[in-house]
């Protein structure tokens, strides 16, 4: 099979929904002319014309609250915000709006609307750095994906845009230049509501998000050097969430770490940590360990944000230290 | 303005009228929810705004009232429903009267954040460009939300795309208990297009004949492709914010003032004088309103809450494609 960037899969899992599908739109600030700050949509505009991929004014409200208008009305809309910071700027947009029309109407309305969210701590600082996802992930009403891997990126972007409701689709950054095997083509699609078994074990549950997971694949491959058979899950959607395979798995390891870029308080781990508590106590013989940004603001200074983000060394003690 | 619409645009306000009446008494009783801001005043202006539209155009209300539905031809029977929170209304119980839904007239639903319409609208806007339909959005609004940013960030997103949107703001001289010369800089809301480079145009928004035609004019524009319009209604809220508010921020010869101008009386001359509306006539439409009222009461009070339980459905659609 062939090797595209994260960025690339992407890039062509809009332009085959955009293909397939007359009513997908695609809108942002800079996607059209300049095709994306991050070049993730160069091209789109001349395949397709300017009523369907278009720049819009740095207007953040409007952006968001014209794509749940768009899908009221018969749209696909894909809009992209710069980076996922911006989903609060837009916060009455995204969860009063997006999360809550359908519900406060009845269910009068389908909300078919994707949101790209660029994320992750890359140098940009406390604005433009973050992994919001648990934020987004306590309101109701919208779909959250997180794809880790290129072949995911697309399979879960075309899936979004597929979905009669709003999606939340978290690009980290850092991945964007990432390779990895892409399967050309309309037929794939990743469902949401999955997770993905990265790796094998027995000896330990290790879930991790976004890009998380490739630290969390090189601390597994140390902590296999040092003996322990580690599982790594990937959830790669937080809403739906797969439950049953993160406790399948704790059933048979009975140790779990949680890897995220999210802050701790309330973060995904906690959500995790909860869960297993209310379905899986008996299952587990170790305490859980959350490897997470702690919760201050991301600073903008290289050494600064490296002592703050969770790295494979981090994750590779948090392991280690469950299975002395 | 032909004789038939006249007295279709004087039917419409006072069946509004009649049933507001009728829902503040439901109200005050007890016997419904009181989650409703009374549009008492300007139920002219509102319905003769929606008299311009086609029932394919998209409209998108304000919290101002019943006017927009009883304009919009919504039955009454759902709308009270939505009152009570009963099934046999728009929204199973889910939103009140605050957010009436009818897709099949483009009725879109209600923000219940002020100012929450503003990018709904643009997106609808957005919707109809795309598909390279002749259709148009009507987005009404209050004087005090045209102070939200998404009014200022839709108006430039509507005016750059040239996207198909009529934003009609109500000033109504308050913002709950707040004076529109307090709250807003400028002393026309409708002077605020200059900053988008579209039309801004005032009217009296008591006088339904006039906004009739300023915003036919704003549709064939928009109709056109030619791009969105502001039109600033200058209209007066003669009932308080809400069903019970003491109205201790103004002052009882302001309202009074303004009720030798309600617009009902104002058109009810007018189309006497013009020998249009006639008595038997007029006492004809009041029994019709009072019959219609009564018959979406009587159905209202028939129909049963929603199972509880429902409370957890709505939340997300089934994906069918």
């Amino acid at each position: 099979m062939r090797t595209i960037t994260y960025a690339e899969a992407i890039r062509e899992g809009l332009a085959e929904e955009m293909r397939r599908d007359k009513t997908v739109i695609l809108y942002g600030e800079d996607v059209a002319n300049f095709g994306g700050i991050f070049r993730l949509t160069a091209g789109l505009r001349d395949e397709f014309g300017d009523e369907r991929v278009f720049d819009t004014p740095i207007s953040e409200n409007a952006l968001v609250g014209a794509g749940v208008g768009a899908a009221l009305t018969g749209l696909r809309p894909v809009v992209e915000l710069q980076f996922a910071d911006f989903l609060f700027t837009a916060a009455d947009e995204v969860v009063l709006k997006a999360g809550m029309w359908r519900y406060g109407h009845g269910g009068a309305f389908t909300i078919p609307l994707v949101i790209r969210c660029p994320s992750g701590a890359s140098g940009t600082g406390p604005e433009h750095g973050q992994c919001p996802e648990p934020f987004f992930m306590h309101a109701p009403g919208l779909k959250i994906v997180s794809p880790s891997t290129p072949a995911d990126a697309k399979g879960l972007l075309k899936s979004a845009i597929r979905d009669d409701n709003p999606v939340l689709f978290f690009e980290h950054k850092l991945l964007y230049a990432t390779k990895g095997e892409v399967p050309e083509g309309d037929d794939h699609l990743v469902p949401l509501g999955k997770a993905a078994i990265r790796r094998e074990g027995d000896a330990l549950t290790l879930v991790a998000i976004s890009a998380m997971v490739p630290k969390a694949l090189k601390a597994a491959e140390r902590l296999a050097q040092d003996g322990h058979n580690i599982e790594v899950i990937d959830p790669r959607s937080l809403v739906p969430f797969d439950r049953g395979a993160i406790i399948d798995s704790v059933k048979k390891t009975g140790k779990i770490v949680v890897a995220e870029e999210s802050y701790k308080t309330l973060g995904i781990g906690a959500e995790i940590g909860a869960m297993l508590l209310e379905e899986a106590l008996e299952y587990l013989d170790a305490p859980l360990r959350r490897v997470a940004m702690p919760d201050v603001p991301i600073p903008t200074g290289a050494n600064l944000e490296k002592f703050v983000i969770p790295s494979e060394e981090k994750i590779y003690q948090a392991c280690r230290e469950l299975l002395r | 303005m032909d004789q038939k619409l006249q007295l279709e645009i004087y039917r419409k306000i006072v069946l509004s009228r009649r049933l507001e009446e009728r829902v503040a008494e439901l109200i005050k009783a007890g016997q419904v929810g009181g989650f409703m801001h009374p549009g008492v005043g300007q139920e002219a202006l509102q319905v003769a705004a929606i008299a311009t539209l086609r029932p394919d155009d998209y409209l998108l209300y304000a919290h101002r009232g019943v006017a927009y539905w009883v304009a919009r031809g919504i039955p009454l029977e759902k709308v009270m429903c939505d009152l009570a929170c009963r099934e046999g209304g728009t929204n199973r119980g889910k939103g009140g009267v605050m957010r009436v839904a009818y897709p099949k007239l483009g009725v879109l639903g209600e923000s219940g954040t002020l100012g929450g319409c503003f990018p709904i609208a643009t997106g609808a806007g957005l919707s109809i460009k795309v598909k390279g339909e002749d259709k148009v959005v009507l987005c009404f609004f209050g004087d005090g939300t045209s102070n939200r940013g998404t009014f200022h960030e839709s108006l430039n997103f509507c005016a750059v795309r040239k996207l198909p949107v009529i934003f009609l703001c109500e000033n109504n001289g308050w913002a709950v208990s707040m004076p529109t010369e307090r709250s807003t800089a400028c002393k026309d809301i409708a002077s605020r297009a200059a900053g988008y480079d579209i039309p801004g145009v005032i009217v009296d928004g008591n006088d339904p004949e006039a906004v009739y035609d300023a915003v036919a004019t704003a549709v064939k524009r928009a109709r056109s492709g030619a791009g969105p319009t502001l039109i600033e209604a200058k209209t007066y809220r003669l009932w308080g914010h809400w069903i019970g508010d003491p109205e201790s921020y103004r002052s009882r010869e302001e309202v009074e003032m303004r009720w030798r101008k309600d617009p009902l009386p104002r058109y009810e001359q007018k189309l006497t004088e013009a020998k249009i509306l006639t008595d038997s006539l007029k006492a004809q439409f009041e029994a019709e309103a009072k019959a219609a009222i009564d018959k979406a009461c009587e159905f209202m009070r028939a129909q049963p809450f929603p199972k509880p339980e429902t409370a957890l459905e709505d939340v997300f659609a089934e994906t069918v494609s």
